[in-house]
């Protein structure tokens, strides 16, 4: 057992003989890198190193929590905690942090994440792909984010384990004119088989047909959904789907257990799958994290939960523990049995979609919000596209467009960007039926 | 937080060959409360602590930070930064505007020393706002409710001899609130931010808010009624004008995203060098003068230094209608030759410090809001929004009223239901007529940066009157 494991435990030990009722301990020795590039030079490399261990406890239903560095001052800060459970007040709510010993998948994170030796040299790869689409005019900017964990979680309840994390990410976003770009990422939780050129080449074919883009029309159009950009609105169902925005009220999914949310053809879960860059065997409670279906051919199946918020709803814990909130860790949308190809020829006349951002809902609960898109936008006439626009924005309902997913793509790509498209996801083509598009006047 | 520490990894970095070397250490108390439907979810409170450096050598930069307090990380950070810089390999080189060193400390007072409000007292305060809300009349379905504290202790230093210290406490509080009535459902979230000390609290009047918001709700559902979409005049409360400005000036206003440095992420600008938009150029009516100024006292955005060392001011952004000054930190001053006008703020030790807007508002006329409203034959006073977004050229934004109302024949009529305006920079800034003299603030968190680093501001502005837009 290693020293850090040890030394989390201790802190759990020191916890419990001072009161406590319930303590977890984790510890996380991270190394994350960045490099960040613009007018496709380098602009900045970035290293940061995290030594932290996140404690919680619970004294009478009282819940606090604290961070420390390296294992610096354990006494006083677990010495503190208990003073502050002491003077905090009881929630009723609180249901115990996960119970039982638990056996752990071994974990596959890549270790030549640590330290990757010339990061910059991703970097070029995806810029010269991106540049052999759009010429010498090409103007890209985007991020490599490198990632690798070591995780020691211990319990008085039980679960104790250890865990590696490891993921990498490029996205690059590029010009081909000042208002035509291409935005595209390669995700993966190892380096085997991650292609930053792909990301470049996607980027550059997107930013080379958006050329002499036109003002859209306002109108209801089908819209067919690149990946990328539905990788955000998975990321909106995924905070839907997790119990704490259910009992806040911040979610299309309250009272819909069981109900018809989506037809037949959807089906969304989480996974926090070997290949994803949020693969995890255990959540922030110990507990094995797992593939959690929450919409089940269209029906609403369960919500993900922690071990309070299960006991509220009189279910199991689903892994998902966030001390607080349960959180998505990978979302996942099962293929559908057409090929991209064949969804673009149902669409008869629509839009296709590639990338979002600035998603705000007016009332979470009803789902009324608006997006904008950004990067390529075209229309879509009898299958093939026709023109570039720009300056549209999406203005609908979360759950009516759910419900109006009409066909989604066998081809599906493993993608996150910076807030827009989190948690990760793994992402297919989706065709939507009348989407509600919006411009200035 | 081990100042030597600090010292250490500057003077190590400074042996090696740079442009240009910077550490900063930062110490941040944090507590944090929520509560959910008035019930205490969990109390955290910690210290987090830790050091940077960043690094311009061979034209690039390299920046590294960590939470151990020991030489031998530093030494560590200081050679991955420069191993960093160097490899950046760039034909453009990056250049630091360059700044007279200064040794200096400030400090932000409070009346009501936090340190000094126990847990429970603040634990009690929370749950007596969600107390009066639930007893106030309309039915609420949930409520969410937290408040950030930030104790913020900094030492910065860098090779052109500067040393500066600092302590700001910040004080933040979110809700968000559902009402259910008749069957239907409105939605709000409240936010407040102050630098100093507890005061701010009975300051803020959350409760009274809390419950106006609630009221509101409940009359959108109850009397509101949509617009007939058309061309009309619109009246824009302090808050929709303060968040006009901060997303349709203060953003495209950054310099950072003008020479492309954020084209990624948060994105690039209208204006950017050989387009139609530059410094000079009209982009609104002459009662368009929009400031950003982090020199107001206890402001959520308040510093008197930013995180290069470079001493704060105001900045007019727009003036009377034209483009006027950007926002800049050192690298994009250098970039467009000019100077550092203090933009460069960061969220903490293992964040680079970018270019950051910190109250940015419009300045005040001289009628009274009862003036703009009287000479308003037919349009719509919107005095709060909700949603809210723009693109990432800051260009097309939308508005969308929370609490507003009918204006017919100079008078205040029934609710408006969610109307809506979606505009141009431009057209919106141009249809500005009339300012009034009342100048009102509120807390924001302002996102940018990858990763994220949401940074406390105010916006602002007194009541505008836009003649002639289409709101639907």
């Amino acid at each position: 057992m290693s020293d850090a494991l040890n030394r989390t435990e201790e802190i759990v030990r020191k916890a419990k003989s001072l009161g406590a009722d319930e303590v977890i301990a984790q510890t996380t020795f991270g190394r994350y890198r960045q490099v960040r590039f613009s007018n496709n030079e380098i602009d900045t490399t970035v290293a940061w190193n995290d030594y932290a261990t996140d404690i919680a406890l619970a004294w009478k239903k009282r819940v606090v929590a604290t961070k420390i560095h390296n294992f610096e001052g354990v006494d006083a800060a677990v010495k503190r905690l208990m003073e502050l459970a002491k003077v905090s007040k009881e929630n009723p709510m609180f249901g115990g942090f996960a119970k039982g010993k638990f056996k752990y998948a071994s974990p596959k994170a890549d270790k030549k994440l640590i330290e990757i030796e010339d990061p910059q040299e991703y970097v070029f790869e995806a810029v010269e792909a991106a540049r052999k689409e759009i010429g010498k005019d090409i103007d890209s900017g985007g991020i490599l984010f490198t990632k690798f964990e070591d995780v020691y979680l211990a319990s008085s309840e039980g679960p104790i384990g250890t865990d590696s994390r490891s993921a990498i990410e490029l996205s690059i976003r590029a010009f081909a004119e000042r208002e035509a770009s291409g935005h595209s990422v390669e995700c993966s939780s190892t380096l085997k088989g991650f292609k930053p050129a792909r990301a470049g080449t996607k980027a550059g074919e997107i930013a080379k047909m958006a050329k002499n883009p036109k003002i859209g029309e306002e109108g209801v159009y089908d819209v067919i959904f690149d990946p990328l950009i539905y990788g955000s609105s998975l990321g909106v169902y995924g905070w839907m789907v997790s119990a704490f925005a259910v009992l806040i009220h911040m979610s299309v999914f309250v009272d819909k257990l069981g109900k018809k949310v989506a037809p037949e053809i959807v089906t969304l879960r989480d996974n926090p799958a070997e290949y994803s860059m949020s693969n995890r065997v255990f959540d922030d409670e110990g507990y094995p994290t797992k593939e959690n279906v929450f919409i089940d051919h269209g029906v609403l199946k369960g919500y993900l939960h922690n071990t309070s918020t299960a006991k509220m709803f009189k279910t199991e814990t689903t892994g998902n523990a966030g001390l607080v909130a349960p959180s998505a860790w990978n979302l996942e949308m099962d293929a559908g049995d057409m090929s991209k190809d064949e969804l673009f020829e149902e669409t008869k006349r629509g839009l296709y979609l590639t990338n979002t951002w600035y998603t705000r809902f007016q009332n979470y609960a009803k789902g009324d919000f608006s997006t904008i898109p950004r990067d390529g936008i075209f229309l879509v006439e009898k299958g093939e596209i026709k023109q570039s626009l720009k300056d549209l924005r999406i203005s609908d309902n979360a759950l009516a467009m759910l419900g109006n997913v009409a066909a989604i793509s066998k081809e599906r790509q493993h993608v996150h960007w910076w807030g827009e498209a989190d948690p990760p996801s793994l992402s297919p083509y989706v065709l939507v039926k009348n989407v509600h598009i919006t411009k200035s006047r | 937080m081990d100042e030597d520490i600090v010292d250490f990894a500057l003077k190590y970095a400074e042996e090696k060959k740079v442009e240009y070397a910077e550490a900063r250490g930062q110490s941040q108390i944090q507590d944090r409360l929520m509560l959910r439907n008035g019930i205490l979810e969990a109390y955290t409170s910690a210290v987090d602590s830790g050091l940077c450096v960043r690094v311009l050598a061979n034209g690039g930069i390299g920046f590294a930070s960590t939470n151990k307090w020991t030489k031998e990380e530093a030494k560590e950070i200081v050679d991955l930064a420069f191993r960093y810089a160097k490899a950046s390999g760039r034909k453009d080189k990056i250049k630091f505007e360059k700044e007279k060193g200064i040794e200096t400390k400030w400090v932000v007072d409070q009346k009501k020393k936090i340190e000094n409000i126990s847990p429970e007292e603040r634990i009690s305060a929370f749950e007596e706002i969600n107390k009066t809300l639930t007893t106030c009349g309309v039915k609420i379905a949930a409520t969410m409710g937290s408040c950030n504290i930030d104790l913020i202790s900094k030492y910065f230093v860098n090779s052109e001899g500067s040393k500066i210290t600092s302590f700001v406490p910040k004080l933040g509080a979110f809700f968000y609130i559902t009402v259910a009535e008749e069957g239907k459902t409105e939605q709000a979230y409240e936010q407040f931010g102050y630098s100093g000390g507890w005061e701010a609290f009975s300051q803020w009047g959350v409760a009274e808010k809390l419950v106006h918001n609630a009221k509101i709700l409940k009359d959108v559902i109850t009397k509101g009624k949509a617009v007939k979409a058309g061309n009309m005049d619109l009246v824009c409360g302090p808050e929709v004008t303060g968040i006009a400005a901060h997303e349709s000036c203060g953003h495209p206003m950054e310099a950072d995203r003008i020479v492309g440095r954020e084209m990624s992420q948060a994105g690039r600008s209208f204006i950017y060098k050989g387009g139609p938009y530059w410094i000079g150029t009209k982009i609104g009516s002459k009662h368009a003068t929009i400031v950003d100024d982090p020199t107001i006292e206890h402001s959520y955005g308040y510093y008197a230094y930013d995180d290069e060392g470079v001493k704060a001011r105001r900045r007019f952004l727009y003036k009377e209608g034209i483009i006027n000054e950007f926002l800049h930190n050192r690298e994009s001053a250098a970039k467009l030759g000019t100077k550092s006008n203090a933009s460069s703020r960061t969220v903490n030790y293992d964040r680079e410090a970018i270019v950051r807007m910190a109250n940015t508002f419009v300045l005040p006329g001289d009628m009274t809001e009862e003036e703009l409203i009287e000479d308003v034959k037919y349009g719509v006073f919107m005095k709060s929004f909700t949603e809210w977004n723009i693109d990432d050229k800051r260009f097309n934004q939308r508005y969308v009223g929370r609490e507003a109302y009918l204006i017919e024949n100079g008078e205040l009529k029934h609710p408006v239901a969610r109307p809506i305006i979606e505009t141009t920079t431009p057209k919106f800034w141009t249809a500005v007529d009339a300012v009034s003299k009342k100048v009102e603030f509120d807390a924001a968190t302002c996102g940018k940066g990858d990763p994220g680093q949401g940074i406390p501001v105010f916006t602002g502005g007194p009541c505008i009157r836009l003649r002639e837009v289409y709101v639907k």
